[in-house]
């Protein structure tokens, strides 16, 4: 449902021209849940930039759920993010002095839905998540773990066709890593597409596939076959 | 200190130095052209008038009753009210006056020699020329210097609407203007022939030192659909004493009087001036707002350092940079902001003068006047940003080291 | 989604207080000083009398006497004169006036104090001329006769008030009956007599008939000039005294040019006569023309315009470099929500709406400073005092320009806030 064809996306600077992505050709299916990894300065964060609709390209074609990119305006990517993307970061990125209620909401704000609509689905993306009875706390109150669960409630909200995670366990302890990659990978079986960029190898190798971004090009693509159990541990609801 | 780094992170917020900089130099304007403004003012109000404003007392009144339509009465009345006033301590003479110097408007008649006629053609404020019908105490209670003949006496006396040649006192412009290069003693005018001239004293602010026209008479007027002036000399410092007694004493010749004017010709020609001072005051209020402005946007500029360059700051530090270093670091930015809006400032003060010299009167700048308001905005802004400056200081080095 | 704005401009309201409220105090302070100046200057230079200014005719004329000539027409003019004027035919009405003074006292009243009157001797035609609102009673309709119509403050000092059509006042030893009494009657400017700096001042106490006037005396509190030698009013009905104004109400406005002829004809029929030394020079104004060339606006309120002007655009400045630092602490909510799929011109929206309610609450503030400011002005230049109102035309400009300044000031935090790559913060 996603198609790259020889993306480029080149950055001007004042003498030098820096490829961030060179080439670049990438296909996702629904269903697929894709790691991307690569060294620093690969250029996994420009792809995601652009596969989030969050930056241009210079060259090259995009699709997205069978829409094409091209020549839209910033109202109609807008939108378009609005609908089928779901962004989860690194940082959990949640408005501070915003209830979790109210931080789940605010994509849903931009859709022109009724105060019920935006009512049932926070709380049905925050029951997915696990954390329905916290609606009302703030994002300082709750721990990294369960801010990053909230991000990724807030994410869903919309219903999103794609989740786009930016190192997603990267600001959380193993445990409370483990409580997130578990949620992931729940709702990847229930048919929801992740890309995923991440650090850990590990995590790369839980996927069912992997891609690997060298100097601004896909280097490797692995497919693994879909892991049958997922070893999981009783922990501590922290 | 590295000035050229300095200069180019100010380039770097372009923006900000730049509202900054427009600022200072409105500031400026202002601050220079308000204070001109002010010393204009009060020179106008310190001008030698050639008389002692804080020795004469100023008594303006109506006649309430029919009674003072008949002008014997009248005139005995005014008579009797001046004989009064001179026995209160402190006075030294009281007059009658149609006029007070410094006044819009006025009593005013031309003025020829008889053999003349067409002087006004080649004079027009000889069309203006003011009247000052009163007794032969004027000259005592204004001061006035004689330059040539005599004042006039109480032989001068002449009734009201007497069709007799009388005597007349002129003042030196007015000579001066009627006949240039002989005597005027003795020459008849159609006001009347001239016994003496006196030295000028200002009549009127608005003309020039040479066109202080004046007539003098010795033909007191009383009438009662015009109002009446009577100007009172007193010795030094008595002023207040003999003003509090006047009312008592005039209305205890005759009641139906109405006081609606007791002021010395001090505080007659400070109310001439009175709007003038009025937007001086408006502007010096006004400057003190935009200092005050200005300096909100000093600290908010030199705020930036610690909102947004905490990093940058701390990174300096852990290379070395004492605290006095970063105060002067932010100060030394806020003093080349303030130079630079100090230098487009002039051109905003000449500008704005002006613009303003349109509509009023005001001075050129000079360079002392612009060299007191640059150092006012240099304290001010200084003052406004040593805060900020103290606590950017305070950002601690361990910063440089932090990643989240 | 226009509430949701809202809430969310309120939200950013509390997160930064002290800075939006020195925001809102800089604009207000500076707007404020505006209006004030504003509200000032749009009542000097208003139209007192709209619906006829441009029909109603001051006149001024180069009758003097003597070879002695002065620079412009005289604006006052001699009885016979004014007299010539009022006889005009092709015009709808004419008044002839001079501005005096009294001592007036209820004559039925036991105390002897008088109060002191500003006076209008004038001829009948005043009163529809200028629209005079009339309480009770009428104006007099001839020019002689012992009666006269008082204005209402007079009327509150005399009697505290109410309907006392037909009581007699005692001026200067001289009774009147009251045939008429107006409402409270204010022009500004006095349109009627906008010379001698007496533009501001309040309507007159009295309105006395005009031959009644000259018989009994009263003295002319206005300009005078006079070529024969006058000792008394009453006989100066033919002689070259200068104290009168008229005024002439045209059918049309575009009947001026009969008006210019009849007295151009009259001017002549003078110098043919040997009596008009100067040359011919009858010069025409309406109302607003008349007002124009009275300088009626004050120099110094102009000059303090462009003070205050150049002192808004500081303080736009200000809070311009104020609303910035919002911006930078701004940036990570900004970028957030465009990455969750708000586009820019929604988060320009909300931007424009933001600074728009701050625009608001500033005029409201800012209404309120420039009624404080507007009375000291006046405190100030005293010689307005009369003028401190703020009207209708000020408080819609208060409020457009509020709301325009809050824009402005925001306006480079928002183009900044549209401009940046949104990645960029959320890293």
């Amino acid at each position: 449902m996603l198609v790259m064809n020889n993306i480029s996306r080149i950055y001007c600077g004042e003498s030098i021209q820096t490829h961030a992505l060179r080439d670049f050709s990438l296909t996702v299916e629904q269903g697929e849940f894709v790691a991307v990894t690569g060294p620093s300065g690969s250029g996994k964060s420009t792809f995601l930039n652009v596969a989030g609709l969050l930056d241009t390209f210079d060259q090259g074609s995009y699709e997205l759920d069978g829409v094409g990119v091209d020549g839209m305006n910033d109202n109609q990517i807008s939108r378009l993010r609005n609908e089928k993307i779901g962004f989860i970061f690194q940082n959990y990125n949640l408005i501070p002095d915003y209830s979790i209620f109210d931080n789940v909401d605010m994509p849903l704000r931009y859709r022109g839905l009724s105060a019920k609509e935006r009512k049932q689905r926070v709380e049905n993306a925050l029951e997915k998540v696990g954390l329905a009875a916290r609606m009302d706390y703030l994002p300082s109150q709750l721990s990294g773990g369960q801010q990053q669960r909230v991000a990724i409630a807030r994410a869903l909200a919309g219903e999103p066709k794609i989740l786009l995670a930016d190192e997603p366990t990267g600001n959380l302890d193993s445990l409370m890593a483990r409580q997130v990659m578990e949620l992931l990978h729940k709702l990847n079986q229930e048919g929801t597409t992740i890309i995923m960029v991440t650090h850990d190898p590990d995590q790369a190798r839980e996927v069912s596939r992997n891609v690997q971004i060298i100097d601004g090009q896909i280097t490797d693509s692995k497919i693994y076959a879909p892991v049958a159990e997922m070893p999981t541990q009783e922990v501590a609801n922290v | 200190m590295n000035i050229k780094a300095l200069i180019k992170s100010l380039f770097l917020r372009k923006f900000s130095t730049g509202l900054l900089l427009l600022q200072l130099a409105l500031t400026l304007g202002l601050i220079i052209n308000s204070t001109i403004l002010a010393l204009d003012t009060k020179a106008k109000l310190e001008k030698d008038t050639g008389m002692p404003l804080d020795e004469m007392l100023v008594v303006v009144s109506s006649s309430t009753s029919g009674a003072f339509k008949e002008l014997s009465y009248a005139a005995s009345i005014a008579e009797e009210d001046l004989a009064k006033i001179e026995q209160i301590p402190g006075v030294i003479a009281a007059a009658t006056s149609v006029q007070l110097p410094i006044q819009t408007g006025g009593w005013n008649g031309n003025v020829n020699d008889v053999d003349d006629q067409d002087a006004v053609l080649r004079d027009r404020y000889l069309k203006f020329v003011a009247k000052f019908h009163s007794n032969e105490k004027l000259a005592q209670i204004f001061d006035l210097d004689l330059a040539e003949g005599r004042y006039l006496t109480e032989a001068d006396r002449t009734p009201l609407f007497s069709e007799e040649e009388m005597n007349i006192v002129i003042t030196e412009s007015l000579k001066n203007a009627l006949y240039p290069s002989e005597s005027a003693i003795g020459k008849l005018t159609n006001a009347g022939r001239i016994v003496g001239v006196v030295k000028d004293f200002v009549i009127n602010p608005g003309l020039a030192d040479d066109k202080q026209y004046a007539v003098f008479t010795n033909m007191p007027v009383t009438l009662a659909e015009f109002v009446q002036h009577y100007i009172i000399r007193v010795e030094p410092s008595q002023l207040n004493q003999v003003k509090a007694q006047i009312r008592d004493v005039i209305l205890g010749v005759q009641p139906e009087r109405d006081i609606f004017g007791l002021f010395s010709m001090r505080e007659h020609m400070d109310s001439f001036y009175a709007n003038d001072q009025g937007l001086v005051s408006l502007f010096i209020g006004l400057c003190i707002l935009m200092v005050v402005i200005t300096a909100i946007s000093s600290y908010a500029y030199a705020q930036f350092h610690i909102t947004q360059q905490t990093k940058l700051i701390g990174i300096r530090r852990a290379l070395g940079a004492t605290k006095k270093d970063i105060v002067m670091y932010v100060l030394t930015e806020n003093w080349l902001v303030y130079a630079l809006g100090c230098l487009i400032g002039i051109g905003a003060t000449i500008g704005f003068n002006v613009m303003l010299s349109q509509y009023i009167e005001l001075s050129k700048p000079d360079f002392v006047l612009a060299a007191m308001g640059v150092g006012i905005l240099f304290v001010a802004s200084t003052l406004a940003t040593w805060l900020p400056a103290k606590k950017t200081s305070n950002i601690p080095p361990v910063i440089a080291t932090k990643t989240v | 989604m226009f509430s949701y704005y809202l809430k969310l401009s309120f939200i950013n309201f509390k997160r930064s207080p002290s800075l939006y409220a020195l925001v809102l105090l800089t604009l207000s302070v500076g707007i404020g000083l505006v209006c004030a100046n504003f509200a000032l200057i749009s009542v000097m230079s208003g139209d007192p009398i709209p619906e006829k200014s441009d029909r109603l005719i001051h006149v001024s004329m180069n009758t003097w006497a003597t070879e002695t000539p002065h620079e412009e027409p005289l604006h006052i003019l001699r009885y016979r004169d004014a007299m010539h004027i009022e006889k005009a035919d092709m015009v709808k009405s004419t008044v002839t006036f001079f501005a005096s003074g009294i001592y007036v006292r209820d004559s039925e009243s036991e105390s002897l104090a008088r109060i002191n009157a500003s006076v209008r001797a004038t001829t009948a035609g005043f009163f529809d001329l200028t629209n005079a609102p009339f309480a009770y009673g009428t104006g007099f309709t001839e020019n002689t006769g012992k009666v006269l119509v008082i204005g209402d403050e007079l009327n509150q000092q005399l009697f505290g008030g109410g309907n006392n059509v037909g009581k007699v006042l005692e001026l200067a030893g001289e009774l009147f009956t009251i045939v008429g009494i107006l409402e409270p009657w204010h022009l500004r400017p006095l349109f009627y007599h906008a010379t001698e700096n007496m533009a501001f001042n309040n309507t007159d106490d009295i309105f006395a008939p005009l031959e009644t006037a000259i018989d009994l005396n009263w003295a002319v509190h206005a300009r005078s000039s006079a070529s024969d030698s006058v000792r008394t009013l009453d006989e100066s009905r033919d002689k070259n005294y200068f104290y009168l104004q008229s005024w002439v109400e045209l059918h049309k406005a575009s009947d001026r040019k009969f008006l210019q002829q009849y007295l151009d004809n009259y001017s002549q029929s003078l110098k043919d006569a040997g009596e008009h030394p100067l040359d011919i020079r009858n010069e025409l104004h309406d109302v607003n023309e008349w007002l124009l060339k009275q300088e009626v606006v004050d120099e110094r309120v102009l000059a303090f315009s462009i003070a205050t002007g150049l002192f808004l655009v500081v303080c736009i400045f200000n809070a311009s470099s104020l609303l910035l630092s919002r911006f930078h602490a701004a940036k990570f909510e900004v970028g957030l929500r465009r990455a969750v799929g708000a586009s820019k011109s929604q988060i320009l929206t909300q931007g424009l709406i933001e600074s728009s309610l701050l625009g608001v609450v500033a005029s409201v503030v800012a209404i309120g400073l420039s009624g404080l400011f507007l009375i000291f002005s006046t405190e100030m230049l005293p010689n307005l005092a009369n003028l401190a109102v703020l009207n209708g035309e000020t408080l819609i400009a208060g409020v457009i320009l509020s709301i325009v300044t809050a824009n402005l000031a925001s306006l480079y935090s928002i183009y900044r806030a549209n401009r940046y790559t949104i990645s960029a913060e959320l890293k």
